[in-house]
């Protein structure tokens, strides 16, 4: 099944979700096919002004610019997901998760998607790391492997 | 620009810039003004350690990114010429730490910040004004320690509404001209002939030319000018000079025809500043029409306007066209002109007060100058705003042409 | 073609990148491989690149954790040599990640092991009557 992964580009959680036979949805995936398709328009990441535009489908134009352009960037993701793994207080992360209100709206859209969720707390001990690993590998147990999804 | 000129380190401090699709405009304004734009140098123990030490806590993590690189170049970790810090538009949380992190470079490095808040509509042309200014605030500092104009020089200002020059000679205007902007080239032509003309003085007499304005990239070329700068150099050295607060801190107001402009000023050199030009309700063109709508030429409506109080007259929009349709109703509910006239100034301070002056630090003396700060209301509505005493200097409609004339003497070869 | 990028992050006290990298040689694949401070980041045709690394992953289960990387190896937009000065943002995330690695190995060894780990009771906010009770508590000692 399709995960969609919160923070997109937590390296932990896309490892662990490709290691128990599911396929991530994480950010890094639609970042690469907008800059290896065409070429480098508008570098770094081809987000162009029209990006914060599409964005209008999730937020209206009093959202800054900055949240609707990501918006678009998760747009795939958002759409394509069969279940999803939300780390509540995950360790800062930048770039396309810089934005702390356009990840109360990936969020938010996760849960209201009504797909099969986990929920759980960044770990800060060993023992914290084997419930979050425990969890998660149970999680991903309980929904059809991706071949099968297929 | 002169690309042999040096290139300029500027660090760039911002949050969704990449996002809103505007990254490319901001490369190309830099480029255009022979700049490079740098990240500074953080790790990862900066940026948890950041918040604590600088004592704001935000929930966006390029927000700690911001305030962690500003912290870079503060300690010295990196080296740069100026600074630009730029935020989405509308983010409540992110105009604070702009704000916070402009003051804290300002205060503790003394480089060259400008703040700005885009959109996904945000150009390279916006921006290059702005890089224009903070270039050469970077690059010319020489230049703007000149405190006196010497030899015998000539500024043009190639304004949207008007064009004006000056020619000076030792430390005097010697010769003005003032006409109002139809056709770039040739208003300048007609402006700068005027100047001339009262001056007593041929072109060729002239030793060096300067430019400013909308226009001065094109009369630049036509007039082959020593020194093409934009407004807000010039503005900011032709106030301070024309005041005679030359050393120190003020504030320069400038509502134009077509835009406003509010820049700190620190011993001549402009710190933070900004620039409007949304709204046409805080512009000279507003003023103008109330005029044409009191049938009074735009020379008349400030002397008017001082008769006045704006209190009589409700104004329920700032708008060009609604503002002014309220004026029009209350004038036929039997407003007095000069109460109308007075409405008018005042809403155009206000415009620039909740528009432009929130985000500067507004130290005296207070200078404004342009052509509307004759509009003798302006400047009196000002002053009731901001509870300070507002310096029109004298001259104050040439001061382009006559920062432009100053500056461009430290042009001629010794 | 379907081209991809992988980072392969190395936290392992069996492995070093340089095996990894010396493998994926040997593989003869046709794969663009970039040694970096963290590990290894490799290009290709996508199920070229798949497969290559699944078997990478058990030179150390436990020690070698991999995930997709958006900018092809090297990209001067991002490259903090290009770049002048700064990470890429990405790379603050991939440090503070990196931090706990050993501790997601050592719970995959668990895992493996078929434990079962306790469930963490969360802490409450504490109720406002005890709390009454304390500041009581408080004020008779003083």
């Amino acid at each position: 099944m399709k995960v969609f992964i919160y923070p997109t580009n937590s390296l932990i959680l896309s490892d662990l979700v490709e290691r128990f036979g599911h396929e991530p949805l994480a950010i890094m995936s639609e970042i690469g096919k907008r800059v290896r398709t065409q070429g480098l328009d508008s570098p770094p990441l081809n987000i162009t002004p029209e990006e914060p535009k599409l964005g209008l489908k999730y937020a209206a134009v009093e959202v800054p610019s900055g949240v609707r352009g990501r918006m678009a960037l998760f747009d795939p993701l958002i759409s394509k997901a069969d279940a999803a793994i939300i780390v509540r207080d995950p360790v800062t992360s930048f770039g396309c998760m810089g934005c702390a209100r356009t990840n109360e709206l990936i969020n938010f859209l996760i849960r209201a998607k009504k797909i099969p969720l986990l929920e759980l707390d960044y770990p800060s001990t060993e023992e914290d790391a084997k419930e979050f690993v425990f969890k998660i590998s149970e999680f991903l147990k309980s929904l059809k492997p991706a071949e099968e999804a297929k | 620009m002169n690309q042999a000129e040096n290139l300029v380190r500027i660090a760039q401090l911002s949050c969704g810039a990449e996002y809103s699709g505007i990254q490319k405009e901001i490369d190309s304004a830099v480029k255009q003004v022979n700049a490079v734009m740098v990240f500074p140098e953080v790790d990862i123990s900066d940026i948890e350690a950041i918040e604590e030490e600088f004592g704001l806590k935000v929930a966006s993590p390029d927000l700690k990114l911001m305030m962690a690189r500003a912290k870079s170049i503060v300690t010295g970790k990196v080296h740069v010429d100026a600074v630009f810090v730029a935020t989405c538009f509308r983010c409540a949380e992110a105009a604070i730490v702009r704000s916070e992190v402009r003051r804290y470079i300002h205060e503790k490095t003394g480089i060259p910040v400008i703040s700005y808040s885009f959109t996904e509509r945000t150009t390279a042309g916006t921006l290059l004004t702005r890089m224009e200014a903070l270039t050469t605030t970077a690059r010319r500092k020489s230049l703007l320690a000149r405190e006196k104009q010497s030899g015998l020089t000539a500024g043009i200002d190639s304004g949207s509404t008007t064009t004006k020059a000056v020619v000076m000679r030792d430390n005097k205007i010697i010769g003005k001209g003032w006409v109002p902007t139809i056709k770039v080239l040739e208003s300048a032509e007609e402006a700068y002939t005027n100047a001339l003309k009262e001056a007593g003085v041929k072109r060729e007499e002239i030793q060096a030319l300067g430019t400013t304005g909308y226009g001065r990239f094109l009369i630049g070329e036509h007039f082959k000018a020593d020194l093409v700068q934009e407004e807000i150099t010039v503005n900011s050295k032709g106030a301070v000079y024309l005041a005679g607060k030359q050393k120190g801190t003020a504030t320069v107001l400038d509502i134009g025809g077509m835009d406003n402009k509010a820049i700190s000023v620190i011993d001549g050199i402009p710190g933070m500043f900004t620039m409007g030009g949304i709204c046409a309700g805080a512009s000279g063109r507003f003023l103008e029409m109330t005029a044409k709508r009191l049938g009074v030429g735009i020379t008349e409506l400030g002397a008017l306007a001082i008769k006045g109080r704006q209190e009589n007259v409700k104004m329920n929009s700032y708008c060009i066209v609604f503002g002014i349709q309220s004026l029009v109703n209350s004038l036929a509910a039997g407003s007095k002109p000069e109460d109308v006239a007075a409405a008018a100034c005042h809403s155009v301070a206000e415009q620039l007060f909740e528009q432009q002056l929130q985000e500067i630090d507004v130290k005296e003396p207070v200078i404004m100058v342009g052509g509307t700060s004759l509009i003798e209301g302006l400047p009196k509505a000002v002053e009731e705003l901001l509870k300070v005493k507002v310096i029109v200097p004298e001259n104050a409609q040439y001061i382009g042409a006559v920062g432009a004339a100053l500056l461009v003497s430290g042009f001629i070869a010794k | 073609m379907d081209t991809i990028t992988k980072m392969v992050v190395i936290n392992s006290q069996k492995v070093l990148p340089s095996d990894v990298v010396i493998k994926l040689y040997e593989s003869n694949a046709d794969v663009m491989i970039k040694e970096t401070c963290f590990g290894i980041i490799v290009s290709g045709e996508r199920t070229i690149v798949d497969s290559l690394l699944s078997s990478i992953r058990k030179m150390d289960p436990y020690g070698i954790f991999i995930k997709e990387r958006g900018l092809a190896p090297g990209e001067p937009y991002r490259c903090r040599a290009t770049r002048r000065g700064g990470a890429r943002p990405g790379f603050h995330t991939l440090e503070t990640e990196d931090k706990i690695l050993p501790y997601i190995a050592s719970a995959l060894k668990a895992l493996d092991k078929g434990e079962i780990p306790k469930q963490k009771q969360k802490k409450k906010k504490l109720d406002v009557e005890k709390l009454k009770e304390i500041i009581k508590e408080a004020e008779v000692t003083q």
